[in-house]
């Protein structure tokens, strides 16, 4: 199981229960305060921190541990379920035509991920496209043309526009062929009212059947913010974590996840178009409480 | 007489609001331990509760590690040989050309010209990049195809400043992970090779406990001489500058607070503080 992984100090507290069946507040305790430390030095959101603290505390008082299980094994159980509670499964994506919107903070990672994650439609057989509706950032047109031909997938841009709902009205037409449409925007903030009023319009015109929120793996507590913005104006239905490839946790994904209701689609582990995977949530867990 | 116990509840207080404010977990407590220590023993006059006393001492021991090293950076290039090189570091997407540009509107606007020098021969559409922000500042970009050697970009570019009488060098790099050691291993012999008189590394304001890993990663690979924090505007708290700070022991030269040229601005420790405390 995942949690054979544990960071060192949590399975040295946990290894203090070895033989134990039954557990006492002070094991209790001080578990907990473990797996606060790991959660909140991964960035998880510090008041998420305390709830999901307090429901393995409570858990861990109350459950009495099936018969044979040590007291151990029972703690161990009680955190993976409640993790696994908050984090869910990876987020659907059916293999067949669809519409998909990226928004998130600027440098998050959104032209590197669109291409990537076209990149991985192509290889389940579908024609993806990408749109990109950047006209702010300079450079953004070519870096997205470059990507998707690094990835070897059309691409829709325009290099004079300068409304980028126009470009994602015409990106859509232009690429009516394509099976996938994975629309890329200008990074933008939750306090730039402008930029917010601009993706809710992108997203009108786009009508995508999923909107993702690209986080960057190292976010610090902000993540609660900026998700709760981006699902207020367009609705998030996933969360792609890029740079998981540094040594960032991504703990700011669990708090978007929560903050959202959605779920985590993809995880970005690289530069190049092959490093994508799909979320897969006892990897993610072990990471966060420090494998 | 201020005991071991008085403390325990406001410092744990402390430790989440620091937590809260993106300041790295093992850097908070080492500064409430220091904290701790100048409390203990302490007497605490009538009027003041022990939460308070902490606070204070807490706004002091922040104040000594943000206010690290600070020094003119004018000054600084006010009175250096010219050119003066000055090499961006970081990881992926903080923002180090978008500042690099800034910088050298920022120059300009004090008399001094610059040249941008493209080290990073990487990024799908760098070149495109750092070559709008240029040709909208009208400023000369020296550039090599991508896959080139970034070293020898900028050794270029102070070529070109020491020929055209230019002030400044601006030595973009391309974004990297410190985890990666070819790249790492790439930015030491960059740093090596254009010997800069500055270094700067380049961080995000909403950037969590990681920062502490990357600055002192980037700061043995290619010693530091200050940072710059970037999306301040995104984000009120920036407890990474004291993360920064702390592990490098070198200043905060500079705030990025939006995506125009105009969007930067002098670092305030003093600031800086007042607003991890709540106080703005
Ligand atoms: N190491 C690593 N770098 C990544 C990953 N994803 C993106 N990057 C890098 O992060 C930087 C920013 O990526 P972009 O795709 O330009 O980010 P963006 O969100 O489109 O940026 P804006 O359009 O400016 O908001 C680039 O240097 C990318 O190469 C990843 O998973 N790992
Ligand atoms: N809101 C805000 N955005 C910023 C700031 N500085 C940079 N950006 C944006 O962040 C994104 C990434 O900036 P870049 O300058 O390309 O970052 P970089 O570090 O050079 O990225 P790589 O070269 O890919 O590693 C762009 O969209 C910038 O416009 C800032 O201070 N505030
Ligand atoms: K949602
Ligand atoms: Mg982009
Ligand atoms: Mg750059």
């Amino acid at each position: 199981m995942v949690l054979d992984d544990l960071g060192t100090s949590l399975r040295s507290s946990l290894d203090k229960l070895q033989g134990k069946t039954r557990l006492d507040e002070d094991d209790v305790e001080e578990i907990v305060k473990e797996i606060q430390r790991s959660l909140l030095s991964a960035d998880v959101d510090v008041s998420l921190v305390m709830e999901l603290s307090s429901s393995i505390e409570s858990r861990a008082l109350e459950e009495e541990p099936p018969g044979g299980t040590t007291a151990r094994d029972h703690v161990l159980k009680i955190v993976y379920e409640e993790m696994v509670a908050l984090v869910g499964d990876s987020t659907e994506l059916p293999l067949e035509n669809q519409t998909i919107l990226l928004a998130g903070l600027q440098g998050s990672g959104k032209t590197t991920s669109a291409a990537k994650m076209a990149w991985w439609f192509s290889k389940k057989g579908l024609r993806p496209a990408v749109i990109q509706t950047d006209t702010f950032r300079p450079g953004a047109y070519d870096q997205a043309k470059q990507m998707c031909e690094r990835a070897e997938v059309d691409f829709y841009g325009d290099p004079d526009g300068d409304d980028p709902v126009e470009i994602a009205r015409e990106g859509l037409e232009a690429t009516a062929d394509a099976d996938v449409h994975i629309v890329d925007t200008a990074g933008r903030h939750a306090l730039e009212d402008d930029l917010i009023a601009e993706i809710e319009e992108i997203e009108g015109v786009v009508d995508p059947d999923r909107s993702l929120l690209v986080l960057d793996a190292a976010i610090g507590q902000g993540a609660k913010e900026q998700a709760k913005q981006f699902e207020s104006s367009i609705g998030i239905e996933g969360v792609v974590i890029t740079k998981l490839d540094g040594t960032a946790k991504g703990g700011g994904a669990l708090t978007a996840v929560n903050e959202t209701g959605s779920s985590i689609a993809f995880l970005g582990t690289g530069e190049t178009v092959q490093d994508i995977e799909r979320f897969e949530p006892s990897g993610f867990i072990s990471r966060l409480l420090g494998m | 007489i201020i005991e071991e116990e008085d403390l325990e509840d406001p410092l744990w207080d402390l430790e989440m609001a620091l937590l809260e404010s993106d300041v790295e977990m093992s850097v908070a407590e080492r500064i409430l331990e220091t904290v701790r220590e100048t409390m203990l023993g302490e007497s605490r006059k009538q009027v003041e509760t022990t939460g308070e006393l902490v606070e204070a001492a807490l706004h002091d021991a922040l104040l000594d590690v943000i206010a690290v090293g600070q020094f003119d950076f004018e000054e600084r290039i006010a009175e250096a040989e010219k050119p003066v090189t000055i090499v961006f570091t970081g990881v992926n997407g903080v923002g180090k050309t978008t500042t690099i540009a800034k910088l050298s509107e920022w120059l300009a606007e004090r008399g001094y010209s610059s040249v941008l020098a493209n080290g990073d021969t990487y990024r799908a559409g760098a070149n495109e990049q750092i070559g709008e922000h240029a040709d909208r500042l009208d400023r000369q970009l020296i550039s090599h195809d991508q896959g080139g050697d970034p070293a020898a970009v900028i050794y270029d570019g102070i070529e070109y400043a020491q020929a055209n009488d230019i002030d400044v060098v601006l030595g973009d790099t391309a974004g990297r992970l410190h985890t990666s050691d070819d790249l790492m291993a790439q930015l030491e012999k960059i740093d090596r090779v254009v010997d800069p008189d500055m270094t700067l590394f380049v961080d995000e304001a909403v950037a969590g406990q990681d920062a502490v890993n990357r600055a002192k990663e980037f700061n043995e690979a290619a010693a530091i001489d200050g940072a710059v924090l970037t999306k301040a505007d995104a984000d009120s708290s920036g407890g990474a500058a004291i993360s920064i700070a702390y592990v490098t022991g070198k200043p905060i030269l500079f705030l990025g607070t939006g995506q125009g040229y105009d969007d930067i601005t002098r670092f305030d420790p003093e600031a800086l503080v007042d607003s991890l405390l709540g106080k703005e």
